[in-house]
């Protein structure tokens, strides 16, 4: 191993031995707050080094790594949001678990999984990357176990998530068997020398897809979605909507555009299939809804189907829209999360739409960062989400994809009424008198730093967008 | 190896993995969702081991031992669960462990 081998995987160091740090220290002494600490610290450690020390050009790794500007870039998105969903989760956890410091633990293990995800180019990498980051969410979503739904969603994942791995193991057997190699850039190779794809090819990638497709949430490997959210704690929730279907989009980007998976148009329509039953069946699940998480886990549906319109346009500019977007995203979800965990209380997590009744004149300030992040999640100019909507449309028409930008532009408008109602559920007047299933949350400063710094950022990118679309262009090249 | 054609390991890995799909589609009890869905993780390990041989290479099995410590990990977070949700519940029927509807 070279010297810039070395170098260049220290982001994945750094998360390993912060995992260990944390296991010696519960070892001598639990102590929630100096957990907190090494994970903050560590996360933050990682990303600066990223930030100062990372190249902008390519390094591989032979055979399993590839770190480029868009590994890079995705790692930094990925170290930040692990770092802002551990500022929520203090709060949260503080309020509500006895033993509540290994959690920390597999959320840096479940990052680690994450960031091996994507800089992988060798099915061995993204195996092993997924599989760290989904047995770290097992037990990340069952945490609270004195909640009996928590052990519901937690089984429904295991279960639907190796139902899944092995879809995505058998379709990957396939095609190293006809390819002959389990590199991307071997198996591009392979599918180069013929113009047409034989069939056992042709069905390991079938296979393929249905896996990723079960990662990333998309109709009609969605089911799980809604209870899981659900379920889950709101920390963990936010957790598996930004970084572990981004690290699966990422790795879907890198692995069809080294393969060119666009040559084939059985594919692509497979794609343009989900993309938009996604959009239309995510937002219409979330109209009839009451519950503001499944709102959420529904809506998530939807957005992941915008992403695939600009991973369909393909190119530099769809990469680019792709990235934008999930940023917009991250910090949009994770807001939107974090303010549902600072709302929630000790029994229950404040998931009803009625928990929100009056919000904006008892607690203006939540009700107002809410406010801007669900206007962002609508795609409302001024925010981030508009703009990354703006890039996902510009990427489609620049292909020409009129169909799915049609279909991008009735489901935002058909988006808009749930969030809107929410919106509205907070405008409603205040009962003085407090009924008994109320909630009583406790307030904490770091969560409520984080959710400003949240807010400021999503409005700095939806009045400033070029400041974080020149740093995409710096980094995300096909290239 | 000679005179066993690869197609015929690929196919007994694909009766496997679908036998295994059939299992976690129709069982009600979860341990036995959780035993099928170890077939079909040990069929694309099968399907690996059978492509390595094809190629002649060690990396079909190296990934055929990774999928067994992933297996491993995950048997045992399952269980713990499954003793969380026995302890609850008292019963392993996957129906009564659906609570959330919507």
């Amino acid at each position: 191993m070279s010297k810039t081998d070395l170098l260049s995987v220290i982001p994945i160091f750094i998360l390993t031995s912060a995992a260990i740090l944390i296991l010696f220290s519960i070892a001598v002494k639990r102590n929630h707050k100096v957990i907190y600490l090494i994970t903050t610290v560590s996360l933050a450690a990682d990303f600066i080094y990223i930030a100062l020390f990372s190249a902008k050009t390519k390094w591989i790794i032979e055979p399993l790594f590839i770190i480029d500007g868009f590994g890079t870039f995705n790692t930094g998105l990925i170290l930040l949001s692990a770092l802002a969903v551990s500022m929520i989760s203090y709060a949260y956890f503080e309020q509500r678990e006895e033993r509540k410091e290994e959690y920390y633990i597999l959320l840096i293990l479940a990052t680690l999984g994450a960031v091996v995800l994507v800089i992988s180019k060798h099915f061995i990498s993204l195996f092993l990357g997924l599989e760290i980051l989904s047995v770290s969410l097992y037990a990340m979503i069952t945490y609270l176990r004195k909640r009996e739904r928590s052990d519901e969603a937690g089984i429904k994942y295991l279960i639907l998530a190796a139902f899944s791995s092995a879809f995505l193991l058998f379709g990957m057997a396939l095609v190293y068997a006809s390819a002959g190699s389990m590199e991307f850039s071997g198996i591009a190779k392979h599918l180069a020398s013929s113009s047409s794809m034989s069939p056992v090819v042709f069905a390991g990638l079938g296979l393929m897809t249905v896996g990723i497709g079960f990662k990333l949430g998309v109709v009609p490997f969605h089911m799980w979605t809604a209870d899981v959210y659900e379920g889950a704690p709101a920390p963990v929730t936010a957790y598996i909507a930004t970084v572990s279907k981004g690290g699966m989009m990422a790795l879907l980007v890198r692995f069809f555009v080294v393969i060119d998976g666009y040559r084939y148009t059985a594919l692509m329509m497979a794609f343009a299939v989900i993309a938009i039953a996604s959009m239309f069946i995510g937002n219409f699940l979330a109209l009839r809804q009451n519950n503001v998480k499944r709102i959420l886990a529904y809506s998530s549906i939807s957005h992941v189907g915008y992403i695939l319109v600009a991973f369909l346009a393909g190119g530099t500019l769809g990469v680019q829209a792709v990235t934008f977007y999930l940023v917009a995203y991250f910090i949009t979800t994770i807001g939107a999360f974090g303010i549902l965990a600072t709302l929630s209380d000790r029994d229950r997590d404040a998931e009803m739409r009625e928990d929100y009744k009056g919000l904006f004149w008892a607690r203006p300030w939540t009700a107002a960062i809410f406010t801007a992040m669900l206007l962002s999640l609508a795609g409302i100019p001024l925010t981030a989400g508009f703009i990354g909507k703006f890039y996902i449309v510009a990427a489609g028409v620049g292909n020409g994809q009129w169909l799915l930008v049609l279909m991008l532009a009735v489901n935002s408008a058909i988006g808009l009424y749930y969030y809107i109602k929410i919106i509205a559920t907070m405008f409603e007047p205040y009962e003085k008198e407090r009924p008994s299933d109320q909630l009583y949350p406790s307030i904490y400063i770091v969560s409520g730093v984080t959710m400003a710094v949240l807010t400021l950022l999503l409005v700095w990118i939806g009045t400033n967008p070029s400041g974080i679309m020149d740093l995409i262009q710096a980094f995300v090249r096909l290239n | 190896m000679d005179d066993v054609p690869i197609e015929s390991g690929l196919v007994l890995a694909s009766i496997l993995f679908i036998l295994g799909m059939i299992g976690v589609l129709t069982r009600r009890n979860i341990i036995f969702m959780l035993i099928s869905v170890e077939i079909m993780l040990n069929a694309a390990g099968l399907a690996f081991i059978v492509a390595g041989a094809k190629w002649a290479q060690a990396d079909g099995q190296v990934m055929f031992i990774f999928i067994l410590t992933m297996a491993a990990a995950e048997v045992s977070v399952g269980l713990a669960l499954i003793l969380q949700i026995y302890h609850q519940l008292k019963t392993l029927d996957s129906d009564a462990a659906s609570k959330m509807n919507g």
